[in-house]
């Protein structure tokens, strides 16, 4: 065999076997009624219960506001869900990986002579893929929320959602990688989504008419500081600059703070994955 | 090393912190043979198995398979292998035919002979009717079938199988132990099987005992009965009192198991004919059987030690 036939065979074994670890997630994932339900009924909570009910507040406020946004509460929340829809499903993926742990699937692959990193990387596309497709599921709800949309701007919103599917997965498979018991990657999940959810200026805006130090006096500093240093954050804001042209935060910030947020959790899984 | 040989291990050595799983264990597989490693748990079995998958790097010594290092080559190694492990290793969620089908990926089978070949397996094994069903809809025994399945389908020459019975039911043993038979016969493979039970490693061409991390022979199954070179004599006795004198008259030859003395005799017929000779006592025989030695005694004139109680134990 020359060097470059060898090369391509490892490259068509490796994208062979990174296949197979991908397909054997989505396959998993459509085979479980739970996130199934779960991917439905999230959104539907979110916007139509959540969205609906607390609408009538928005524009008025049940304190002083000085903040007035040209849409409704549903619109502004729905590229929140959107992201909540991509969070959940992301980090949940990672659970396969303690599964096979525990039932010995991992031995099955480990064994084989597939490299590690093509199964890494299987399993890093296919949890982005379920959250990806879940995360799509949520702009089903568009024309209920009466966000006018253009196919245009759906493709805009691939890349910022792409984003958050990559690494919310990647820190599930960091998660997992140390991780033996599912009680705990389950808890620990938790206590990282909802926070991450709820500073990320997604249900309630930091007012973006406001100074720094005007925001400061009507909120406390260590949430304005939290919001900042989410980088939820700007992902919810990039996916709301694509749907409805409006944005709080500097474009620059938020892609130089996005693309960082998919490096550095993959490539910390990556290592803790090897190992 | 020899082209016939399928394995050679030599002075394998491994330890985990202080304990010492392996202390220089030395031997060779020839092609094609069914090869059986019996000892108890916990004697070093699976420390080896998986130096030999290259599941573990082994402290000290060499391990080559189908003439490849381990260490050097290991992911040509595992290409040649194939491996049922102890504990199941299917994915529930996923059908039958999709799990042979990973499978085929993950070890780089042709695209267009993946079907093929899944459909090759299941009929070694009997599964076509399962083939869409989940792999968790079956039973264990049925599992363990798929299993063996699974490590044929990228054509191994070697397939090793760690205490592949484990757990199962007598049926479905025999089962097994038919398509075991029918890949070495058909398909020329040759079978590395470890085992604590002696009944499995009577059919094996050699059988090589290990225990605490140590070779303690290795050789056809009727040679390493033959070593013992005696005679073992059971006698059925209920009156205890007589029971009791026999066995004080061959105090260390005799061992008692319930009503039944086994007596070792290098000469069994004058020791019949002693026995007879007494009349009165005679009669209080119950029954009487000479067997040559089992593997089992073998075992214990090897180690001193009777493998079922260890495994009793449950020690690991």
């Amino acid at each position: 065999m020359t060097g470059l036939t060898r090369v391509l065979r490892y490259l068509h074994d490796f994208a062979a076997a990174t296949h197979a670890v991908w397909l054997r997630e989505v396959l998993r994932m459509l085979r479980d009624s739970g996130q199934i339900v779960g991917a439905f009924s999230r959104p539907v909570l979110w916007v139509m219960i959540f969205g609906i009910g607390l609408t009538p507040y928005f524009r008025t406020g049940l304190r002083e506001t000085t903040f007035m946004v040209p849409f409704t509460y549903i619109q502004f929340i729905l590229p929140a869900v959107v992201v909540l829809n991509l969070m959940y499903p992301a980090i949940q993926s990672a659970v396969s990986l303690i599964w096979d742990r525990e039932f010995g699937f991992s031995r099955e692959v480990f064994a084989s002579p597939t490299p590690r990193s093509a199964v890494f990387f299987g399993k890093l596309l296919g949890g982005g893929t379920i959250a990806m497709a879940q995360g799509l599921l949520v702009l089903l709800l568009l024309p209920a929320a009466n966000v006018p949309v253009s196919y245009a701007s759906l493709l805009g919103a691939l890349v910022p959602m792409a984003t958050v599917a990559l690494a919310f997965t990647a820190i599930g498979l960091f998660l997992a990688s140390r991780m033996s018991s599912f009680q705990g990657f389950g808890v620990f999940a938790n206590t990282l989504i909802l926070p991450a959810f709820f500073l990320a200026s997604s249900i309630f805006p930091l007012d973006p008419s406001l100074s720094m130090e005007q925001a400061l006096q009507s909120f406390p500093a260590w949430l304005v500081f939290l919001v900042h240093a989410n980088p939820v954050t700007y992902a919810i804001d990039e996916l709301r600059w694509v749907m409805l042209g409006y944005r709080q935060f500097d474009p620059i910030t938020a892609r130089t703070v996005l693309s960082a947020f998919v490096l550095i959790p993959v490539i910390m899984a990556y290592h803790a994955f090897r190992r | 090393m020899t082209d016939s040989a399928v394995i050679e291990v030599s002075d394998l050595r491994h330890s985990y912190s202080s304990v010492e799983a392996l202390r220089g264990v030395s031997f060779s597989v020839p092609r094609g043979s069914f090869f059986a490693l019996l000892g108890p748990n916990g004697a070093g079995k699976t420390t080896l198995v998986h130096a030999l998958c290259t599941l573990l790097r082994p402290s000290a010594g060499h391990v080559a398979v189908a003439g490849l290092d381990v260490r050097r080559a290991p992911r040509d190694v595992r290409r040649t292998l194939g491996l049922v492990f102890q504990e199941p290793s299917l994915d529930d969620r996923l059908t039958v035919f999709e799990n042979l089908v990973f499978h085929a990926r993950i070890y780089q089978v042709p695209r267009r002979q993946r079907r093929e070949r899944a459909w090759a397996v299941l009929e070694l094994v009997e599964l076509q009717e399962w083939a869409n069903a989940p792999a968790g809809n079956l039973s264990r025994g049925m599992k363990r079938r798929l299993e063996i399945g699974r490590a044929m389908l990228h054509e191994p020459s070697l397939v090793v199988l760690d205490e592949p019975t484990t757990g199962l039911d007598v049926q479905s043993r025999r089962r097994i132990w038919e398509y075991l038979e029918r890949l070495q016969r058909d398909y020329g493979v040759t079978l590395l099987l470890t085992t604590h039970q002696i009944s499995e490693a009577e059919g094996a061409d050699l059988v090589a005992i290990i225990d605490r991390g140590e070779l303690q022979a290795l050789d056809c199954p009727s040679t390493l009965r033959q070593r013992i070179g005696r005679k073992l004599i059971n006698l059925q006795i209920r009156d205890e009192s007589f029971r009791q004198s026999l066995s004080e008259r061959f105090t260390g030859r005799c061992t008692q198991r319930d009503t039944v003395l086994q007596i070792e005799a290098d000469d069994p017929d004058e020791l019949l004919r002693e026995l007879v000779a007494d009349e009165e006592r005679w009669t209080m025989v119950d029954s009487l059987e000479i067997v040559d030695p089992s593997l089992e005694d073998v075992f214990i004139n090897l180690t001193g030690r009777e493998l079922r109680d260890r495994t009793a134990d449950g020690m690991r």
